[in-house]
């Protein structure tokens, strides 16, 4: 276990190597004069200068590079061009809003699927088609909604007609009460979006294990079928949940970039999006980092789980 | 263009398409559920300036944020445009990105995924190492981040959503080439002394087709979902280009007071999405394409 542990960590190294180089790479490759599109409307000699002086544009390729990779390993991603703050500062403002969401989401979304898709693959099993085929296609339906959408209609419905939760209003830490009423709008559509898509793996995965030799003979000596279900299906069956939950990280992150953007939450995705649209590189370059980072860290997590739940995986 | 006749006497080309025929098409409910739903959309879309509607683009702030009605079936937006005709302008928009993404990067994939599968390992070494460094973005994060490099536009955010989707492409195509490599039929050709690209033309990548095309099928109901989400941020598509995701965030301002601008974009999203998913389950079933 732990020299697998141990493996996998050594693999991450080269892949946050990549990372690091394509983020560099995001301001050298705007095409035409990075300086001059990141300057905007002031095109004087002077400002340009300036900008070119503040990312280093005016160095050799190679020594921008070496600045840009030590930064990287003390996390100092530079300063902001418009506010002057370090950008890891603004990150860590920013890292918890998100990880907030898209940990609550993940809980959520599986906290559902699980137990629904069990019950489906469960009555399918028993010959009830109706409930079985139902559930698969609203599933499905839910699974094509994209997040941004059926983020607004739950504002139009839930925040604007209904009022139960507030539409803005500061996100502090200091208010467990007023922060839950703020953040559960997007969980629950974080989570709704990871439900369509586990909830359709938990029932094929189940579905298959109940029709096992080992599910019989639990029935057979006398085990209710939700028993078995649960007890036997549902845990025999999780493994290839597990690897669907490492695959839908991404999608995840991408839905907290959407979903702050709806509710205004000062989190990562809102500070990014923000950032591009003020051409302020520095921060595109850090945000983009972090959030590569930690999908990297969530697909070895998922990884050492899938180990450790499973140990006939071997590499 | 292979006739019949041509692939009865050359057994595999491409077989899954020809030679695996058992049913007609349309036994197929999913394939023609979402051929039904896809085709008159794709057509909308192409001929809505022939149609007897409203400019999509032109304000008429005497009739701004009236609610559907038969003038207006989907309502005006706020500066009186009507949302129908906006909608059908946005099909155009969005299902160009969604289809030229997903068949530009499925194709891009089939090559890349075929020279690293098939050449061995350095070339192999390489293009795996910087697919794996592209893997480890989350994909909507990395078309982001392309479109703060390219900059906004049609044919940028195509680009981007082409490179997003990539990796993902030439992953599946590498392991489908080393898994065809080992068959028997490989052996045969090599030992009738069949020259490499023979190897790769007329035995791998015949087979690799029909697998490629349901995965298309798939990445462009995700490029269209990507795109109206980089639209929807302001980052894709701005206006006056109308797409469904900048449909969607024109009419967030008026969530209260005009409900029919953001929600028919929407619908039309969903709807364009599911048929995709549709059809890659229908092409599956009659390819006889393992999961």
């Amino acid at each position: 276990m732990t020299a697998y542990t141990l493996r996998r960590l050594a693999e991450v190294v080269p892949t946050v190597a990549g990372i690091t180089l394509l983020t560099f790479l995001i301001i050298r490759l705007i095409p035409g004069d990075p300086a001059e599109f990141i300057a905007g409307d002031n095109l004087s000699a002077e400002n340009l200068a300036a900008v070119r002086e503040r990312l280093g544009l005016d160095q050799p390729i190679t020594r921008q590079l070496a600045d840009y990779v030590l930064g990287v390993c003390r996390l100092d991603f530079g300063t902001s061009l418009l506010t002057n703050l370090p950008v890891s500062t603004l990150i860590a403002t920013a890292l918890p809003v998100t990880i907030v969401l898209a940990v609550s989401g993940m809980v959520l979304g599986t906290l559902i699927a699980i137990p629904l898709g069990a019950l489906a693959a469960y009555q399918g099993w028993r010959g009830r088609k109706l409930l079985d085929q139902a559930m698969t296609w609203c599933a499905m339906v839910v699974d094509q909604m994209p997040s941004f959408w059926l983020g607004l209609i739950f504002m139009l419905v839930f925040v604007l007609h209904l009022g139960w939760f507030p539409a803005t209003g500061p996100v502090s830490w200091d208010d467990p009460g007023a922060l839950v009423l703020r953040l559960l709008p997007a969980v629950l559509i974080l989570g709704v979006d990871q439900v369509a898509s586990l909830s359709r793996i938990t029932r094929t995965s189940v579905r298959d294990v109940l029709d096992e030799d080992y599910i019989r003979t639990a029935r057979s000596l006398g085990e209710s079928g939700l028993s078995t279900l649960f007890r036997q299906a549902v845990r025999n069956g999780l493994l290839p949940v597990v690897t669907a939950m490492g695959l839908s990280f991404g999608r995840l992150l991408g839905g907290t970039v959407i979903l702050e953007s709806i509710f205004a939450l000062p989190g990562l995705g809102t500070l990014l999006v923000n950032a591009i649209n003020g051409r302020d590189y520095p921060i595109v370059q850090g945000v983009v980092f972090i959030y590569a980072l930690l999908f990297v860290l969530l697909n070895l997590a998922t990884d050492i789980t899938y180990r450790r739940i499973d140990p006939r995986v071997r590499y | 263009m292979a006739t019949r006749a041509d692939t009865v006497t050359r057994p595999g080309l491409l077989a899954g398409f020809v030679g695996r025929r058992r049913k007609p098409a349309f036994s197929h409910v999913t394939l023609v559920l979402g051929l039904a739903i896809l085709l008159p959309m794709i057509v909308l879309g192409l001929c809505y300036p022939l149609l007897p509607l409203p400019s999509p683009t032109a304000p008429s702030p005497v009739e701004a944020l009236q609610p559907p009605s038969l003038l207006h079936p989907f309502g005006t937006d706020r500066i009186g445009r009507d949302v129908l005709a906006r909608t059908l302008a946005g099909a155009r928009v969005s299902l160009l990105v969604g289809l030229t993404a997903a068949i530009l990067a499925v194709a891009g994939g089939m090559v890349i995924g075929t020279l690293a599968g098939f050449l061995g390992r350095k070339v192999d070494g390489i293009l795996m190492a910087v697919t794996n460094v592209f893997l480890s973005f989350p994909s909507l994060l990395l078309a982001i981040a392309l479109v703060a490099i390219f900059g906004a536009g049609v044919w940028q955010v195509i680009l981007a959503i082409t490179v997003a989707d990539l990796p993902r492409a030439v992953r599946m195509q590498r392991s489908m080439v080393l898994s065809l490599k080992t068959r028997p039929f490989m052996d045969a050709a090599r030992m009738a002394a069949a020259p490499t690209w023979w190897l790769l033309v007329r035995h791998v990548v015949p087979n690799t087709v029909a697998p490629m095309v349901v995965v298309a099928s798939m990445y462009a109901a995700t490029a269209i979902v990507v795109e109206s989400a980089l639209s929807f941020l302001g980052l894709g598509i701005v206006p006056p280009t109308p797409s469904w995701g900048n449909l969607i965030a024109d009419g967030r301002p008026y969530l209260r007071e005009g409900w029919w601008i953001s929600t028919f974009p929407g619908i039309a999203i969903v709807l364009v999405s599911i048929s995709l998913h549709l059809l890659a389950d229908g092409l599956r079933e009659r390819f006889s394409v393992a999961d």
